[in-house]
């Protein structure tokens, strides 16, 4: 039973699930800030309701307010738990403030997580938020490897980003016609294996990026990057790069890292 | 990069897309079922998109697919592993009502957190008993607020009607919800100290006996134990007793968590912690409704000795429920496992 248990381990910001079929995927976990912000938004919710219900309430029990009061004081308290605990039992490990966020709770085995982890995660709360504003939770949060505060260490839960994806599509550089670094395929080879995937990503990004950076900033980051990729990764001949802009550098080196396999015409 | 991401991405793209329809298909639903045909189809559409992660992973440059792949991946693997529960499990009253028969079980199956509770809380009582007796003074410390410092004060201005305005049944119902929310709060709090290893749920627990012991001592030394049992037990004969249960669940979840990493069943433990808190809960709204609305009664309203005895009443009925409720069942459930375990 117990051999066919999920295993796991986390990096700083993601968590590896190895599967007992074997197959391994990472989730990545979310970060402190973007789930401060979305309890904030969940206590502005909770509070907004309760106030809600504290106006309607105090109409009904116009003539009675000692019921009015305490139905209020009841509610409050009550929302308050089951707030979090039912949609997040419910609504695939989601509140409002964690959906609008792209935040999702989730067993730390990878499946979606039980109602009683929920309730679970909820009620440790009342230590979380010691000694105010959720001190002992945000410590436990910075201080955990997958920033889990106490509530999800009792309850096994995990709380991971969970962005829209949709299936990449093809990038230009991928199909360009004629690539000059093509010509040099021993450079462009080194360049294929110095290149770790994070540099890769880092000059895919760039590229992509291209309309959304201010001029200034895009020659000088497009700059820093080739001058870094020419110096200690592929120092490619001087007399091509001179003819090249830094961006047009950094689109040959992405087509080498990202394009067809095969490097150059010549070895057809 | 060894794999052709464009021919590749050509040839496996329509099963990503047929496994994320029928992954949004199935999310979709209230209860997640499947049906044998679509467990079937998912069953196939995740081993191959397994392939095709592990492929990407290895043979590609391409963060961005293999993410998506992932998500996918992990997506159909949670649909494929979890069992939910169904509506009809989940919206049955009867279902619901179990909670009454559950939380004495539970209760009994660790009582010897209960036990470690009590035997803290005693303590304290001893202390803040011995140290109001032997040095009166020690009251300013031990008790923080000025009316149980001075009793005499305290039982003249309850006897004279003084808190009145307190006593209509709209007020006494605001009180009321005011005593079950700080209660609760409380005894959450103590469940949940379990996290420090029992030590902040003991702090509590110990901090509590020796309020309780102090204001005991205190009351009986000047000549009102009657008035203090009068005005304590209607509601502290559930309060108190939550109050502990909640320690048993803090200790107990110390326990959970000490031996995670042995304990087969940690899920079915947390379940056994949250009905305690459950119960709990239910005994201090039955506790908050007395204390508000029966206990600030005095004489001549209620007669002490009816208070008293109503107190009685509701501890030999507390105890009863606790230690009697379920009892058969379980029994039977003991006999049935013996015979087992011994084979």
């Amino acid at each position: 039973m117990k051999d066919s248990q999920p295993t796991r381990w986390a990096t700083t910001a993601e968590l590896t699930i190895a599967t007992p079929e074997g197959v391994l995927f990472r989730l990545p976990l979310a970060g402190p800030s973007s789930r401060l912000y979305a309890m904030l938004l969940d206590i502005a919710i909770v509070l907004g309701t309760v106030n809600g219900i504290g106006l309607l309430i105090h109409r009904i029990f116009a003539k009675a307010p000692g019921f009015g009061v305490m139905v209020i004081t009841l509610a409050e308290f009550a929302i308050g738990f089951a707030y979090g605990a039912l949609l997040e039992g419910f609504w695939n490990g989601q509140t409002i403030g964690k959906r609008l966020f792209h935040l999702r709770v989730i067993d730390q085995s990878g499946l979606p997580l039980r109602i009683e982890q929920a309730w679970v995660r909820n009620l440790m709360r009342v230590f979380d938020a010691l000694p105010f504003a959720y001190l002992v939770g945000g410590l436990s949060v910075l201080s955990n490897p997958q920033m889990r505060r106490f509530g999800d260490r009792v309850a096994g839960t995990l709380v991971i980003r969970q962005a829209p994806l949709v299936a990449p599509g093809e990038e230009f550089w991928t199909r360009q016609k004629y690539n000059s670094f093509m010509d040099y395929p021993t450079i462009a080879i080194k360049l294929r294996r110095a290149a770790t995937p994070e540099l890769a990503s880092l000059i895919q990004d760039a590229l992509r990026r291209r309309n959304e950076l201010a001029s200034y900033a895009r020659r000088e980051i497009y700059r820093e990057l080739a001058a870094y990729l020419q110096t200690e990764i592929s120092p490619f001949p001087d007399e091509l790069v001179e003819m090249l802009s830094d961006e047009q550098y950094l689109i040959n080196a992405a087509g080498v890292l990202f394009g067809d396999q095969r490097l150059s015409k010549a070895y057809r | 990069m060894i794999l052709d991401l464009e021919r590749f991405q050509t040839q496996a793209g329509p099963r990503w897309s047929s496994l994320e329809s029928l992954l949004v298909a199935i999310e979709g639903r209230p209860d997640r079922r499947l049906n044998p045909m679509e467990a079937e189809q998912l069953q196939e559409l995740y081993a191959q998109t397994a392939v095709d992660l592990n492929r990407v992973t290895h043979g590609a440059l391409a963060p961005e697919l293999r993410q998506y792949l992932e998500r996918l991946v992990a997506r159909a693997y949670a649909e494929l592993h979890y069992v939910p529960p169904t509506r009809s499990e989940l919206w049955q009253p009867r279902r619901w009502l179990r909670i009454f028969t559950l939380f004495p079980e539970t209760f009994r199956r660790q009582s010897r957190y209960f036990a470690l509770a009590v035997l803290i809380t005693v303590l304290g009582c001893a202390l803040g008993g011995l140290a109001v007796h032997y040095d009166p003074a020690a009251v300013d410390v031990l008790l923080p607020a000025n009316y149980l410092r001075n009793p005499v004060q305290r039982v003249h201005e309850e006897e004279q009607g003084k808190n009145q305005d307190r006593h209509s049944t709209l007020s006494e119902a605001a009180f009321s919800a005011q005593l079950i929310r700080h209660n609760l709060e409380v005894a959450m709090l103590a469940a949940a100290l379990g996290v420090t290893f029992g030590i902040g749920t003991a702090l509590l627990l110990f901090e509590n006996g020796v309020l309780l012991g102090a204001v005991a001592v205190r009351y009986t030394q000047q000549g009102f134990g009657l008035f203090m049992s009068a005005w304590l037990l209607p509601h502290g004969v559930f309060e108190i007793p939550s109050i502990l249960i909640a320690g048993q669940a803090g200790f107990y979840l110390a326990r959970v968590l000490l031996h995670r990493r042995e304990d087969r069943d940690v899920r079915q433990s947390i379940r056994e912690w949250l009905v305690l808190i459950a119960g709990t809960a239910m005994m201090l709204v039955w506790a908050g409704v007395m204390e508000a609305f029966f206990s600030q009664h005095h004489e001549p309203v209620l007669p002490y000795w009816f208070k008293v005895a109503v107190g009685g009443g509701e501890l030999a009925l507390l105890t009863v429920y606790l230690l009697l409720i379920g009892r058969r069942k379980t029994d039977a459930e003991a006999d049935n496992k013996l015979p087992a375990e011994n084979k």
